[in-house]
């Protein structure tokens, strides 16, 4: 059973539908990637699933049962993209009133910001005033901020923006750690090679439709285009390469990229070769990156669209 | 409700710890101790003053007329010399005069002739420090006018105390005084319409800085827009509560220990029976309990349009300027109001501006002083509180329906309109 089920969602703001029949489902433990330019339609999508929009119409289960904002949101952790604290509160101060609105005790609440902070370096912190952290420790408090009820959907919208390497990676492993434990992870991005990286599922959503929905794996296979990166030992004549079995995308001194015809597949091409005496040291197949799929599917589309209403 | 109690709970400790909230709470009292210490101050320091030789060529102003003025008062001096003037002109310095002054022989009883008399001083004193040597001159004076008319001290007495004054009595009202009502009026008008400036902007940029710092967006993820929206009115009603219940009760310390020290002082003790007259001549009780009604409603109903303001502007204080004007131009409206209002606190202007709930709690709290039931009636008092009940509940309605889109609305600047089409929809 999906821990989140969303059906035929549409969300229309006076000018225009910002999300448009948007269906999905997201399985327990997941790391799902949501993804789109700006625009698309994610922000919307996902003030839905975290109760601050009402869909006009479609429906949103979270773990089998309709959601039910007002008492689901304990099950919810959400770090929007824009990134926002109180400047003047205390750090130890903000987090312990962040958690409490999310439903924890106080004294709960303490002992997990504790732990928290501990863990991410951050102990010292507590009596700071957030307008004395970098942008980055910010980030790093609002992460904590965001997981500290251990909700069992956590949303992270561009949660690597702004962080150097080693912090986006000390995100990175806590947040796989996260799914490990069974906690589902939606990312929304419109950095593809993270996504490519950290997602089990993507959803490529614009002009407020989903256009994409499958594993990464799945997805680049659905686009490949047949393209062959073929290396030699010995030197590449003009006169190896006029065959009907393919056609040359780029040629080089020792390899080729080449497009198989349709109706041929790898072993013709490697016969023909080995026909040829020609010595092969590597042959792979190229799959399309995530950002050469987007690119194409996206291209053409305006892709900034106003919300204005 | 827990939610909204947290967010209550936070707007309010946040506040009173600001240093600026515990300057500004303690520097009313300040003023008022400045004004009991400082008037009395004044009064003693000036007592101090003038030492003035007098020589008299007229015969009028004898020795013993002189020294019976200066046992009379001792707040300034005369000192009858037997010198030539141009003498005293080089000298009274060295003879530890302040100064000097010569009555001309040919002074004229019955006209007063030649008036304005020149007083020498070795500094400038104006009209008001040479006023105590003025009057002592003048009571010798009186004293010789008096018996070339052939007064006698009974006639003195009757021309000087019996004389006409009047005491306005309400007929409705038992005591009714209304210079003390006026000034408590415009007082409490005053202070109304700076508590709902201050504390209504305090909302309107608690807002604003919520949605500019973008946590509004992780806080309404968690709570209801409303209760985001309420937690903060309510959180700042209690903050501007506070303030005004600590100024009641320092008053009311300050007024206690100063009574009960001023025994020695004049000038102390003539201020603290000022204050004995309001106690006695109005309804403290009855007015503190409005204005705590008209202060909090008057905010609710207000702070809700800012809220509503500060959640549709993006940044900048101009935005906010031309966006809150039309709210802040109905304060200042109802302050303009009050003015008439209290110069008829039974007319039109003061009975209507009472009824109408953006304009009721000033109006309504500058008439209250004045009596009720007698100035304003029971039926008007509980007709403006319910309009200002139904008023708040409406304007809160209202806001909460802008509140709720423009929180997270960022771009471009909303006009009016535009606010009025999100407070529609559904």
């Amino acid at each position: 059973m999906p821990l989140l089920e969303l059906k035929h969602l549409q969300k229309s703001f006076a000018t225009q539908k910002a999300v448009n029949d948007i269906s999905l489902q997201i399985e327990e433990g997941q790391i799902f990637g949501l993804l789109g330019p700006n625009g698309a339609g994610k922000t919307t999508l996902i003030r839905m699933i975290t109760g601050i929009f009402y869909p006009d119409s479609g429906e949103i289960f979270l773990d089998g049962k309709k959601f039910d904002p007002v008492n689901d949101i304990g099950k919810i952790g959400y770090m929007p993209e824009e990134r926002g604290l109180y400047k003047k509160m205390k750090i130890g101060e903000q987090a312990l009133y962040l958690a409490q609105l999310k439903g924890l005790k106080k004294m709960d609440a303490t002992r997990k910001i504790k732990t928290w902070f501990e863990r991410l370096d951050m102990e010292s912190w507590w009596n700071k005033k957030v307008e004395d952290l970098s942008k980055g420790m910010s980030q790093k408090l609002q992460f904590v901020t965001t997981i500290l009820h251990e909700p069992r959907l956590i949303i992270l919208d561009e949660p690597f923006s702004g962080l150097d390497p080693v912090n986006a990676n000390l995100i990175k492993d806590e947040i796989y750690n996260l799914a490990q434990k069974g906690s589902t992870v939606i990312f929304s991005t419109h950095r593809m090679e993270q996504v490519e990286e950290i997602c089990d599922h993507i959803a490529l959503v614009n002009k407020g439709q989903k256009i994409l929905d499958g594993t990464v794996k799945q997805v680049r296979h659905d686009f490949k285009e047949h393209l062959y990166r073929v290396e030699f030992e010995n030197e590449l004549m003009a006169e190896h390469l006029a065959i009907h079995l393919f056609e040359v995308v780029k040629k080089g001194n020792q390899e080729v990229t080449i497009k198989l015809d349709p109706g041929y597949t790898n072993n013709d091409v490697l016969q023909y070769f080995i026909h040829k005496d020609l010595k092969i040291s590597a042959f792979n197949e190229i799959l399309p990156s995530l950002n050469d799929i987007f690119i194409k599917l996206v291209e053409g589309t305006p892709t900034a669209r106003q919300f204005t209403s | 409700m827990n939610k909204t109690f947290l967010i209550i709970q936070r707007e309010y400790l946040t506040r009173v710890r600001k240093r600026s909230f515990i300057i500004s709470t303690l520097l009313l009292p300040i003023l008022y101790l400045g004004l009991i210490f400082g008037t009395s101050y004044i009064a003693e320091k000036s007592s101090t003053s003038l030492n003035i030789a007098i020589v008299d060529s007229s015969g009028y102003f004898d020795r013993g007329a002189i020294e019976r003025e200066n046992q009379r008062d001792s707040s300034s001096r005369l000192t009858y010399v037997e010198m030539h003037p141009d003498s005293l002109k080089n000298n009274f310095s060295q003879l530890g005069y302040d100064g000097f002054l010569v009555i001309p022989a040919d002074i004229n009883w019955e006209t007063g002739e030649p008036g304005g008399l020149p007083i020498y001083t070795s500094r400038t004193f104006g009209f008001e420090g040479v006023a105590p040597i003025k009057s002592k001159l003048n009571n010798i004076w009186s004293a010789v006018k008096n018996e070339k008319l052939g007064i006698d001290d009974n006639k003195r007495k009757i021309l000087q105390t019996s004389q006409i004054n009047l005491s306005p009595r309400d007929t409705n009202e038992s005591v009714s005084n209304s210079g003390i009502a006026t000034t408590i009026g415009y007082i409490s008008g005053f202070l109304m319409y700076m508590m709902i400036l201050i504390y209504g902007s305090q909302v309107m940029l608690g807002v604003m800085e919520e949605k500019t710092n973008r946590i509004a967006e992780v806080i309404v993820s968690s709570v209801k827009p409303f209760q985001l929206m309420l937690g903060k009115i309510v959180g700042i009603a209690m903050v501007a509560l506070t303030q005004f219940i600590l100024w009641i009760l320092f008053m009311f310390v300050i007024y206690n220990v100063t009574k009960s020290t001023s025994a020695g002082s004049d000038s102390i003790s003539s201020i603290i029976g000022g204050v004995q007259d309001v106690f006695t001549s109005v309804n403290v009780p009855l007015i503190l309990f409005c204005f705590i009604f008209y202060m909090l409603g008057g905010f609710f109903f207000y702070s809700s349009l800012y809220a509503a303001i500060g959640s549709s502007v993006n940044e900048g204080v101009q935005e906010v300027q031309s966006l809150s004007f039309p709210v802040t131009m109905l304060v200042i409206l109802s302050l303009a109001m009050m003015s008439a209002a209290m110069k008829d606190p039974t007319g039109p202007v003061a009975v209507w501006g009472s009824f109408i709930p953006f304009s009721s709690p000033i109006i309504m709290m500058a008439r209250i002083p004045f009596g009720v039931p007698g100035t304003v009636p029971w039926w008007q008092l509980g007709l403006s509180m319910a309009s200002l009940i139904a008023g708040f509940l409406f304007t809160t309605w209202f806001a909460a329906k802008i509140y709720r889109t423009g929180i997270l609305m960022y771009g471009k600047k909303p006009s009016w309109k535009e606010m009025m089409k999100w407070a529609m929809r559904k």
